[in-house]
Order: C-alpha cells, then sequence, then structure tokens
C-alpha cells in the first residue's frame, strides 16, 4: 500500500478570526508494509498526519493518495468505507464504548456491513483469540483494566483485517510491561505485512530494530 | 368538513410543508454553490445540508405512501356523510378541486419516487455526478408538492355536507357531462386493441432494449390502462354493465383488489418510465414483470366471467 | 433502496435506547400516555355511536311532526290515514309520548303511549304487549317501567303505583304492572308505557291530536323519496329520517372528538418542542459516542438510519402500549371517568356497557398522528449527530 502525501496543508479554523495551522505543506510517501514511526511533541502535527491518512479529515490543500486511489476529497461515505475497509486505527483514549461489552465493541465496525450471524461471529472470535481477550468477551469494557482495554482497541481495529494500522500515542497510558506488551504486538502485524504508522513521543520505540524509518515532525512540518 | 381523519391529514401536511420548505431552500443553495472539487468550508457545509434534504425528502415519501391510502379511506368514510355519494368517487366530484388533487398526488408519488431512485444512484458513485440534477430537479417537484398541501387544504375545507352529489354511477358513464363521458364514446373493441396492442409494443420495447420508446410506450400505457380499467375491465370486476367507477373495487366487498391493480400499475410504468433515463436491466425487469402482472390481472376477470357465465356483458 | 434489514444495527439502536434509561422512559411515558387518551375517546365515541346507531335502527323510519312558529306541536292524527294513502308507506301509527319530569328525584321520565290495538312500531313495544296485558281497562291505570325508572321510584317511596301531577294539579294514580328490559338499554333505562287513554290524561292531550306520525316504509331505498311526498303533502310538518339521525350523531361526534383532538394537537406539539430540544441538547457522551462509531468507518447515512430506528422503535412501542392500555381500559373496565363526557346527559341514563368494536380505521388514524410526528421531530437533531466531525470529537 503506497500511501502518498502531496504538499498537504491543513489549517483549522476555530472561528473567523482564530486559526491553527496544523501542517503545512507536507509531503511524504509509505511504501506497503513498511512500520514509520512519526515523532514530535504535541502539536506539531502528527495526530492530524493520521487523521487525513485515515480519511477522518479533509485537507485545506493537497493531496492523500493511498493505493494509487485519491482519498482527501472523497464524499463522506466514501470516506468513511474506505476507512472501514483499510484503517485500523488505534486511539490515544482507545475511544470504546464503555457501556458495552468487549464482544460488542469489537462488533461495531462490522454492523452497516449487515453481515451474516456466522461471519461475525468468526471475524469477532479469529480477533478476540489473536489478542488474548476471549475470556472477557462479555464483560463491559468499564470493567477492564488499562492494558485489556487497549487489547480490546486493537482488535476491533484489526476485525475488518485493514491493510493499514494507525496508532495515535498507543503507549501514553500503559506502563512499561504493557508498552513492551504492545510492542510485541506491532513486530507481529507487521510480520503480516501490514502497513503501520504511529505517532508517538515515547522513547521506547525509538531505535527499535523493526522500525523502518523515523520521522520527525515539528510544528507542521518534517524537520 | 373537520373530521377526526381529515385533522391527521392537515397536521401531516403542515409537517410536510414544514419540512419540504427546508428541503427546497437547502436544495436552491446546493443547486447554486454544489462544488464536489472544493475544498472550502461552505462546500463541506453543503455537504452536510445534502443529507438533512434527502432525509427530509426519503422521510415525505415513506410516510406518503400509506398516508394516500389513509386519504382514500377517508375519502370512503366520508362518502357515509354525504349524501348521494356511495364511495370516494363521489367526494372527489363533490368539489372542483378533488380530480385536480387526485391527479396531482399521484404525479407527485411517481415524481417522488423517481427523486429517490435518482438520488441511491447518485450517492452509489463516488463523483456524485447527479447532485446538482437532483436538487435542481426537487425545487421543481417542490412546487407541485407544495400546491398539492394547498389544494387538500382548500378541497377538504370546501366540502359542503348539504350539498348532493353524484355518485360513481352518474360520474362514470356515457351520460356524463364531462370530458369523463368522452372516454366512453369510444368503441369496446378499439380500447382493447390498443390495450393489448400497447403492452405487445411494450414487450416487443423491451426485448430490443430500446429506452426511449419503452419509457414512452409506458407512459401511454398508464393512460390507455386506466381508460380501459374504467370503460371495460371494471365492470367485469362488478360483474355489472354499467358499473364503471374507479374506486368502488378498492373497497372490501371486492377483496380490496383495486389496491393491487393500482399498485402493479404504479410499479410497473414507474420503472417504465425510470429507464427512459436510467437504462439498467432491472429496471427493464421490474418494469416488465409488473405490467404483465397488471395485464394479467385486468384479464383474468373477463375470461372468468366468461367462464363462469359463457357470455360477455 | 435497501436491500436486507439490518438485524445488527437495530440491536444496537435497542440497546442504545435502553442506555440512555431516563430519557426514554420520561419520553415513552408522557407518549404513551397521549396515546392511549387519544384512542381512548375514539374507542368510546365508535362504542357509543354503535349503540346509538342500533338504537336508530331500531326506530321508525320516518317521524313526521307538526311545526308550529319554529316549534313542534301536536299532530292531527287524521292525517294517519293521508300518509297510508302514500305508494310505498307500509305503515302510519300515530304516538302519543312525552318527558315527565319528576321534581322530587329532579329526573325526566319518557313516557311512551301505546294503542293495543293497533300495530307498534318497534318490537320491543310488541312485546312489552305481549308480556304485560293490556287488556285490563282504564279505572285502573297501570303503567311498565324500566328499571332506572323503578329505581327512582323506589327511593321515592312509590313502590306499588306513582302519582302523576295534572297539568291541571290533580293527582293521577297510575299502578306499576312491571319492569321491562329492553334491546339496548341506552334508551329504556328511564322509559315509561302506558297505555294512550291515561298517558293523554296526564299530559291533557285530546284524542284527536298525537305527538308524531311514524311511518313504515316498505323499500329502504325509497325512504326518502317518501319523507319528500310527505313533505309535500304536509307542508307545515317537519320530516325526520333515520338517515337524517345517523348523520347528525356522526357529526356531533366528529365534532367532539375534533375538540379533544385540537388538544391533543396542542398537546403533541408542545411534546414535540420537548423532544427536539431533548434531542438537541446533546450530552458530550452522546457525540463523543457517534464520533467514535464515525471514526471506525459508520457513515452519516448508517448513522441516520440508526437515529431513525431508534426514534421509531420508541414512538411505535408507546403506540402499542397506549393501544393496548386502550383496550383494557374502555372495554374492561368500561372507561371510568372519561365516559361521562360522552354520555351524560341524565342521570338515568348512565348503566350501560360499551360494546366491543375493533375499528382498524381508528387505529391507523392514531398511529398517523402519533409516530410519523415522533420521527418528524427526531429529524433535525438526528442530521445534526450524524453529521458532526469525528475528528473533532475524538481528539
Amino acid at each position: 500500500m503506497m500511501i502518498e502525501l502531496k504538499n498537504l496543508t491543513k489549517i483549522y479554523e476555530l472561528n473567523t478570526n482564530d486559526k491553527v495551522i496544523a501542517l503545512k505543506d507536507i509531503s511524504l510517501s509509505i511504501n506497503e508494509g513498511e512500520i514509520v514511526v512519526l515523532k514530535g511533541s504535541s502539536g506539531s502535527g502528527k495526530s492530524t498526519i493520521l487523521s487525513l491518512i485515515a480519511a477522518l479529515s479533509k485537507p485545506t490543500s493537497g493531496e492523500v493518495i493511498v493505493d494509487a486511489k485519491q482519498i482527501s476529497k472523497l464524499p463522506d461515505s466514501f470516506a468513511s468505507v474506505y476507512r472501514r475497509d483499510n484503517i485500523g486505527f488505534v486511539f490515544q483514549k482507545y475511544n470504546l464504548l464503555t457501556n458495552l461489552s468487549v464482544e460488542d465493541n469489537i462488533l461495531l465496525p462490522l454492523i452497516p456491513l449487515n453481515p451474516s450471524q456466522l461471519e461475525v461471529d468468526a471475524k469477532i472470535d479469529e480477533v478476540m483469540k489473536k489478542f488474548e481477550i476471549i475470556h472477557k468477551k462479555d464483560t463491559l469494557v468499564r470493567n477492564l483494566s488499562g492494558g485489556e482495554q487497549q487489547r480490546v482497541a486493537i482488535a476491533r481495529a484489526n476485525v475488518n483485517d485493514p491493510k493499514i494500522i494507525i496508532a495515535d500515542e498507543p503507549t501514553a497510558n500503559l506502563d512499561e510491561k504493557l508498552s513492551l506488551n504492545f510492542i510485541e504486538i506491532l513486530r507481529e502485524l507487521k510480520s503480516l505485512n501490514k502497513t503501520i504508522i504511529i505517532a508517538t513521543h515515547d522513547p521506547l520505540f525509538f531505535g527499535l530494530d523493526f522500525i523502518d524509518r523515523e520521522i520527525q515532525i515539528d510544528n507542521g512540518k518534517i524537520a | 368538513m373537520l373530521t377526526p381523519e381529515v385533522l391527521t391529514i392537515f397536521i401531516l401536511n403542515s409537517i410536510f410543508g414544514f419540512f419540504s420548505l427546508i428541503a427546497f431552500v437547502l436544495s436552491v443553495k446546493i443547486y447554486l454553490d454544489w462544488d464536489l472539487s472544493s475544498t472550502s468550508p461552505r462546500q463541506y457545509k453543503l455537504e452536510k445540508q445534502s443529507y438533512l434534504a434527502a432525509t427530509i425528502i426519503k422521510y415525505i415519501f415513506i410516510i406518503k405512501v400509506p398516508l394516500f391510502l389513509f386519504f382514500i379511506f377517508t375519502l370512503d368514510k366520508i362518502s357515509n356523510v354525504l349524501i348521494g355519494a356511495m364511495c370516494g368517487a363521489g367526494v372527489v366530484d363533490a368539489t372542483e378541486y378533488g380530480t385536480y388533487l387526485f391527479i396531482l398526488k399521484i404525479i407527485n408519488l411517481y415524481l417522488f419516487a423517481y427523486w429517490l431512485m435518482l438520488h441511491s444512484v447518485d450517492v452509489k458513485d463516488e463523483k456524485q455526478p447527479y447532485t446538482k440534477v437532483k436538487f435542481g430537479f426537487f425545487i421543481v417537484v417542490f412546487f407541485l408538492f407544495f400546491s398539492e398541501l394547498i389544494l387538500e387544504g382548500i378541497m377538504f375545507s370546501s366540502i359542503d355536507i348539504d350539498k348532493m352529489v353524484s355518485c360513481c354511477g352518474n360520474i362514470y358513464s356515457s351520460s356524463a357531462d364531462s370530458y369523463i363521458s368522452e372516454i366512453f364514446s369510444v368503441d369496446t373493441s378499439t380500447l382493447l386493441v390498443l390495450f393489448y396492442g400497447n403492452f405487445m409494443f411494450l414487450v416487443a420495447a423491451y426485448f430490443f432494449k430500446n429506452r426511449y420508446l419503452f419509457a414512452i410506450l409506458n407512459l401511454v400505457f398508464i393512460i390507455i390502462s386506466i381508460i380501459a380499467l374504467i370503460v371495460f375491465f371494471g365492470t367485469y370486476i362488478y360483474e355489472i354493465p354499467t358499473h364503471h367507477c374507479p374506486f368502488c373495487y378498492l373497497q372490501e366487498d371486492y377483496y380490496y383488489v383495486g389496491y393491487l391493480i393500482y399498485t402493479f400499475l404504479f410499479i410497473g410504468t414507474f420503472y417504465g418510465l425510470v429507464v427512459g433515463f436510467m437504462q439498467k436491466r432491472e429496471n427493464y425487469n421490474i418494469s416488465l414483470l409488473f405490467n404483465t402482472l397488471f395485464v394479467m390481472l385486468l384479464s383474468l376477470y373477463p375470461i372468468v366471467f366468461y367462464i363462469r357465465n359463457g357470455v360477455w356483458l | 433502496m435497501s436491500s436486507k434489514i439490518n438485524i445488527y444495527l437495530i440491536k444496537y439502536a435497542i440497546n442504545s435506547i435502553l442506555r440512555q434509561k431516563y430519557k426514554t422512559f420520561f419520553i415513552v411515558t408522557i407518549f404513551t400516555f397521549l396515546v392511549f387518551l387519544l384512542t381512548s375517546i375514539f374507542f368510546i365515541t365508535n362504542s357509543i355511536r354503535y349503540e346509538l346507531d342500533s338504537t336508530v335502527d331500531a326506530l321508525p323510519q320516518i317521524i313526521v311532526q307538526k311545526i308550529k312558529a319554529g316549534r313542534h306541536y301536536d299532530i292531527d292524527v287524521d292525517k294517519v290515514d293521508e300518509i297510508l294513502e302514500l305508494s310505498g308507506v307500509s305503515d302510519a301509527v300515530a304516538r302519543v309520548w312525552g318527558y315527565y319530569y319528576f321534581e322530587n328525584a329532579g329526573v325526566n321520565f319518557s313516557v311512551v303511549g301505546i294503542d293495543k290495538y293497533e300495530n307498534q312500531y318497534k318490537n320491543s313495544l310488541q312485546s312489552i304487549v305481549n308480556k304485560f296485558d293490556f287488556e285490563e281497562s282504564s279505572d285502573e291505570p297501570f303503567m311498565v317501567v324500566g328499571q332506572g325508572v323503578k329505581e327512582v321510584m323506589n327511593s321515592s317511596y312509590f313502590k306499588e303505583y306513582f302519582n302523576f301531577i295534572k297539568p291541571d294539579g290533580t293527582l293521577k294514580k297510575v299502578n306499576i304492572r312491571g319492569v321491562f328490559d329492553s334491546d339496548t338499554q341506552l334508551e329504556s333505562n328511564d322509559m315509561i308505557v302506558m297505555s294512550n287513554e291515561t298517558i293523554r290524561e296526564i299530559f291533557d292531550i285530546d284524542e284527536t291530536k298525537a305527538t308524531d306520525i311514524v311511518v313504515k316504509v316498505a323499500n329502504p331505498q325509497e325512504v326518502s323519496m317518501v319523507a319528500s311526498k310527505i313533505k309535500l303533502m304536509l307542508p307545515d310538518s317537519r320530516i325526520i329520517t333515520t338517515q337524517d339521525l345517523k348523520i347528525s350523531y356522526q357529526n356531533i361526534f366528529d365534532y367532539k372528538s375534533g375538540v379533544f383532538l385540537a388538544l391533543f394537537i396542542v398537546s403533541l406539539f408542545t411534546f414535540f418542542i420537548i423532544i427536539y430540544d431533548k434531542s438537541s441538547g446533546l450530552s458530550s457522551e452522546e457525540k463523543r459516542e457517534i464520533g467514535i462509531l464515525k471514526a471506525i468507518g459508520w457513515r452519516v447515512d448508517d448513522v441516520l438510519k440508526e437515529k431513525f430506528y431508534e426514534s421509531f422503535i420508541i414512538s411505535f412501542f408507546s403506540y402499542m402500549l397506549g393501544s393496548t392500555l386502550t383496550f383494557a381500559y374502555v372495554y374492561i373496565f368500561q372507561a371510568p371517568v372519561l365516559r361521562e363526557i360522552f354520555v351524560g346527559y341524565s342521570q338515568l341514563k348512565t348503566t350501560f356497557e360499551l360494546p366491543f368494536i375493533f375499528d382498524l380505521q381508528t387505529l391507523f388514524l392514531v398511529f398517523f398522528i402519533s409516530v410519523p410526528v415522533y420521527v418528524a421531530a427526531t429529524i433535525i437533531p438526528s442530521w445534526k449527530v450524524a453529521t458532526l466531525e469525528a475528528d473533532e470529537v475524538i481528539r
């Protein structure tokens, strides 16, 4: 999966006088199967890059091309479908529905597809087993530990078998042991030839052997 | 004439009026400014608003269809209070607006259904090529729809209980002094030839997949079918040679077969007309299927009558 | 046009409804109550109208009254012969009847006179004539009364007989020979039946006069024609046909239902505003939830569909609940409190049973007034939520 960012600029208009320039004319290419780490302090724009690749927002100018397809200007329904089919997003705050069970949370991305019962069960079970939370499938998410919640978030991100995994500050709320755990999961995902992009300022990620590239982002530009 | 049923219709019409007005304003904005390739905040806002307009139009259509049936029920019920009327036909005839309202309602059903079809095709395509067109189309539809709402209000308000109305027996006969009597001047065999002939041409157009011909033939088919139904087939449903009313077989006595007949005709001709704009295999198929069902259902009555009685009416 | 129904989406919608317990409970309660109120009113009027229609059907087809100075006057008995000569008329009978005001109890009795030799115009009267032998002579005048009348007279200590006060102030003692039941309770409860001679004495009506004339027509289709003939023949008369009565009943009921409907609309409108307000005031929790869904791939259309399912389920559920409660309230508990509004004319008329009528049209009516209105109220709020930028919400 070739991801290409071409001259991307993103300006947030909070109100008519207040503007935040998150990205300034950024260009970047990521190859299929690569693991890329975006380094930078908060506010540097790395989260914005992730959000643009996931078609969660649209650029003010420039293009985002994924797998030879221009996704930056897709109408909402197509952007959502693209995201659903190709992107597994692990958010910083996990963004799980805490009043639902583990199984129900993982089910969420599948609902709009209107799948058959069999397909659903198969996919969910597979991903719950893989990330080792199947034993808690009926537990409400709010009753899980931090590490367990993270595994649910990762499982949900993988349930549609996406080609691209995006993680925004994945270890921000974890202790070292769980962080290392997460890194192991990443290693495994890489072996499945997934393209992985991580935005983080956690030093644990720097200098790892299986990371292909580290890109520094400062003030909306590549350093 | 303010029965609870009429009041219900008024309430829903007010809601429709209010929301369709919103959809209208949005349609104008979209028609003027839509540009999918633009990344301005204005365009993004329009994209969001297009969802609202589409949702409103869908809502109106979903409610409109059963409401139309309810409308017919209401006409039937009012006919009990109006002297002289024995079915909805008398009520429609009670005011000068009735017939126009009815025709307008049916036209609007076709138009709304078409809009929905256009919308679903538009949304499936990344480029959303029909967005401007469909909202421009809605601008036209809006005026017709709003007129229908107003006309309905006027019609129901002006029904006068004390005035005698004609029964359908009078309205749908050759002695009526409206244009309806004209249709009875056509010779029955000519009419049947036209009817079945039209259908045959339809089938032929289907096999040759000539879209414009198919669409036009469907349009003509609507008119010829209704005339044939009133003049000829209706009498076999009632088994009375002088009973021509197109409303009475919507009643219980005839197993509500009227609803089936009109539904078949509507779906068949609707998809037939759509083919003129969007040539797709399934539109052809649905159209042909329902038109065929329609013709078969209609033909069944005279045939069964002949088998049972050995003579024609 | 979508293909299959998405069960998962429906389940999610139900789950979402259940997760917002308080808000849902509040809405369902109010909505159910409104539906209940409206449906009850319709059911009650339908049943009463059915009763009334049955009563009207039992009446003679044409009633001829004399009108003088715009008011009802006693009609000449010899007009009966004139009417009998009209073609299509199968029978004509002069009736003597009136209302007697019993001051002690403050109630009106309907007093009906019958002539034992003539054909009775109502089957119930015929059976009374048969059952209570009216052969007895006039020095012991007697009457047969309805249940309600008996009770009122009892409570004023008139057990075996009753003293009517004649117009000239003297008393007329009439024995109570028995109590009858009739086809429908609505109209017989306050009735007294006695011989024509007795009633003429009590009300001081001359032999040559009668209160009105009832006419039976052989062919029901010809009723209006005969009515107009009579009108031509007797220009100072008012002709009332059963058709007229039925129409005027329907109009009265439509009017009364209409009044309540108007009230209902006001409450519905208020409800509409409340719903709109509640749906619009999006909790940050709800916004976050939708943001998450969109971030993981839900389209605006998916969110809209889910919201639609939510509002439809809530309103439809309330509708079903309200209607079911109404069935129980009106037909099992006989609608205490509400029926008074429609029935209460005189104290004697209240003890009858509302017949069970399953009116599909009313159920559709209430459905159209409730469910689409509720869903309409949620269109704009749902849209606002569905078009939230996922990006902004989940940061």
